[in-house]
């Protein structure tokens, strides 16, 4: 244990990191960017996506089967498919084939119109799009196959006008196919309507009912924390650097060990990132409960409600998984002499860190596998992975506690081997040491 | 009272011999000048006094104790090389480091400002480091090692590269503080320095002591037979006479090595008339002397050591 005045000595360095790096233009611009970019990332391609082009299209139609333009008319003239300004988004121009003329001819005429851009696009509607297969033919074929209708434009990566099109042509052309059957379309919806699995977990407490919010919440805390641990852990890195840059190293070293100096930055970076964190729980809490006032009551959607215990947990887990990193970020940090050198040597850090996002939904699936209960007693991946699975259901304590007893012992093991190559190497210029030499260094006295 | 003592400490990198069983005591109150051509291991020396590096073998005992995280409040060290947080506000990166001196709250505020005063840096207090000039960085160096009032100053290096305003003001501190019975320990390789401010040396060559002791008492077991010679004129003739053991000429000013029992006066009757003499001085040697020849004629150069261990 630390005498009183070193204790004070560390909490000097604590306190030096956390004002040093709090005071920065990076970290306030980050702390309110943060979210802004996470928000933006979620709503902006969906909003995008709706904005869309609102301009009205010509749309030429060759029908051959002579009976789906009317119909198909009508649909597209519906409430469904106007512009916010009440026009028709989609105008049908009927092209007639001539006596005469082959249907590739009529084609080279429209394709000129479309380059022109007489025509936004123009649809062939096959002559026999009506009829069907006799059903023997067709259970022969492992599954039924869609009839092909061309759709031909100067780009055809519109996803929404082509979903759109797609969709009114096909209840027009199945209407027009059931009818003459003589079948009552609006019957055989009736008839065809899908039914659907509601997940409910079950668990001890009993049961509780479960959209996807289980999953997207498991997936959004270990992004959090993947994210946490690579941000502060390369913050830590760029510090000792700097220190080391800098020289001012040693004369830290004439008043503190080593260790006491690395334990002091890895304490005060993550200080500085549970503020951050803590920063953006209330904002989001706040926004939580102000969106939850937006909704209609009664509509169906219910805002993810996350047990305490997965908090309790992810704190759990960020503070283990940061010290885990940030030792091995701080000893990289000292062996090196520029930020450039230090790439070559974190990459292996790093991929211990991206492994278990690659794992997610395999995790996530199967969160009971043997593969993935190894994977989460893993300390190197224990806190994303274990994570995971708590958030996806509860494992019995006895993995959960010893994914938590094996991190920290990884920890202090960590710890003891960084503060060895710490030690040696932030007073070390010149080459990064090879691996036989950092292997002596743990030797030293 | 012993204000360091070192006991035969060695340290080794890997095959090199950074320090070989090297002994010296400072007593309180001095000022020792650890001495040596680059890379001789006086660093490595000093950072095993400072407890940044341990020993392999030996003792070193501090103000007769041994050395703790403790005692390194007692301390004030410059290191050679040079540094200070850049990013960091004057004011704040003197009361962070006095802090991890133990030095904190109002007396931390106190002397921060008697040495920024002292210093004609108050204006800077809130300034970025950075923004500081190199000489202006060098006086916040010198305040940060003695702001705690060490006992024990140590400082490696401290002259190089500083402008000559700035060496007074350091000569001047340290004289100060040998005067309030502080003991200073610092290594160099500029002779003229040592023989200025020093007491005591230890010269190191190669890892090893190869001189140690009071500096007028090993300049007197050298005896007077060194000639300082102020002229004008060439005197490259005067390396033939047999007088002459050896001549070190700077082509204004020679000091000439003189043979055992060859008679100074002699010399001077026989120089009378070929060149124009302005002074002719009968002394005992220059450190510079000794130095060159303990080291084995090999020369100093000024470049700061480029071996850190």
């Amino acid at each position: 244990m630390e005498k009183e005045s070193e204790m004070r000595k560390i909490l000097s360095v604590i306190k030096r990191e956390y004002i040093q790096i709090v005071r920065t233009k990076g970290f306030i611009i980050g702390t309110i960017l943060g979210p802004v970019m996470m928000v933006a990332i979620l709503v902006i391609p969906v909003v995008m996506s709706t904005v869309a082009v609102d301009k009205q299209k010509t749309i030429g139609v060759v029908d051959l089967s002579q009976e789906i333009f009317l119909d198909l008319d009508t649909k597209l003239g519906q409430e469904d498919y106007r512009l916010d300004d009440g026009f028709r988004r989609y105008v049908l121009k009927k092209t007639a084939l001539l006596p005469g003329v082959s249907v590739d001819e009529l084609k080279k005429e429209l394709n000129e119109k479309v380059l022109k851009e007489e025509l936004s696009a123009y649809i062939l509607v096959p002559e026999d799009v009506l009829e069907v297969e006799d059903i023997e033919t067709a259970a022969k074929k492992e599954k039924p196959e869609e009839r092909d209708m061309e759709y031909v434009a100067q780009h055809t990566t519109d996803i929404q006008e082509l979903a759109e099109l797609n969709e009114a042509l096909n209840s027009v052309i199945i209407e027009k196919r059931l009818r003459k059957e003589g079948l009552d379309p609006q019957k055989v919806s009736q008839y065809i309507k899908r039914v659907r699995l509601t997940p409910i977990k079950v668990t001890k407490k009993g049961e509780e009912k479960d959209t996807m919010g289980t999953f997207m919440v498991s997936y959004f805390l270990a992004l959090i924390l993947y994210m946490a641990i690579l941000i502060y852990g390369s913050v830590i890195m760029r510090g000792v650097i700097e220190e080391k840059s800098s020289k001012v190293v040693e004369v830290i070293l004439s008043s503190l060990r080593p260790f006491q100096l690395m334990l002091g930055k890895i304490l005060g970076i993550g200080a500085v990132g549970l503020t951050q964190f803590s920063i953006w729980a209330v904002f989001g809490l706040a926004a939580t409960q102000y969106s939850q006032t937006l909704i209609p009551a009664g509509a169906d959607f219910n805002l993810v409600s996350i047990p305490t215990y997965i908090f309790v947990y992810f704190v759990v887990f960020f503070i283990l998984g940061y010290f885990l990193y940030a030792t091995l970020y701080a000893a990289v940090g000292s062996m090196v002499n520029s930020e450039k050198e230090a790439q070559q040597l974190i990459m292996p850090i790093t991929m211990f860190l991206i492994l278990p996002l690659l794992l997610l939904i395999f995790v996530i699936r199967s969160p009971d596998s043997t593969l993935s209960v190894v994977l989460s007693l893993f300390p190197l991946f224990a806190p994303i992975i274990m994570m995971l699975r708590v958030s996806v259901l509860l494992p019995p304590f006895i993995q959960v506690g010893g994914a938590i007893v094996l991190l920290i012992l990884a920890v202090l093991a960590m710890t003891w081997l960084a503060a060895k190559i710490f030690r040696v190497g932030i007073l070390m210029y010149g080459k990064p040491p090879k691996f036989a030499e950092i292997v002596r260094w743990l030797r030293y006295k | 009272m012993n204000a360091l003592e070192i006991e035969n400490i060695t340290k080794k990198f890997g095959d090199f011999y950074a320090v070989k069983k090297l002994s010296f005591t400072i007593p309180e109150g001095k000022i020792y000048g650890l001495l040596g051509p680059n890379g001789a291991g006086k660093t490595t020396t000093i950072r095993m006094v400072m407890n940044i590096i341990i020993p392999d073998e030996g003792s070193i005992k501090i103000l007769d104790q041994r050395m703790d995280d403790e005692m390194k409040e007692r301390i004030g060290y410059l290191p050679e090389d040079r540094g200070l947080y850049p990013k960091m506000k004057v004011g704040e990166l003197l009361l962070f480091l006095s802090e991890l001196k133990g030095l904190r709250g109002d007396p931390a505020r106190k002397e921060i400002d008697f040495w920024l005063e002292r210093f004609d840096l108050v204006e800077w207090k809130a300034k970025k480091v950075e923004e500081l000039s190199r000489g202006m960085q060098q006086k916040l160096q010198f305040i940060v090692t003695v702001i705690h009032q060490p006992e024990l100053i140590i400082l490696d290096e401290p002259f190089s590269g500083l402008d000559p305003v700035n060496t007074k003001l350091l000569k001047d501190i340290m004289l100060e503080m040998k005067g309030k019975g502080r003991t200073i320990v610092f290594s160099t390789h500029r002779m003229e320095q040592v023989e200025m401010i020093c007491d005591d040396i230890c010269l190191i060559n190669k890892a090893e002591m190869v001189l140690e002791g009071n500096l007028s008492q090993i300049k007197k077991q050298y005896g007077k037979n060194t000639v300082v010679l102020d002229y004008d004129g060439d005197a490259g003739f005067i390396q033939d006479f047999p007088e002459v053991e050896k001549i070190d000429d700077y082509g204004k000013f020679m000091e000439i090595k003189l043979k055992e029992r060859s008679d100074p006066q002699a010399l001077l009757r026989k120089l009378v008339g070929k060149i124009n003499i302005n002074k002719y001085e009968v002394q005992e040697p220059s450190l510079n002397a000794i130095f060159i020849d303990k080291v084995g004629g090999k020369g100093v150069r000024d470049e700061e050591d480029t071996v850190s261990h």
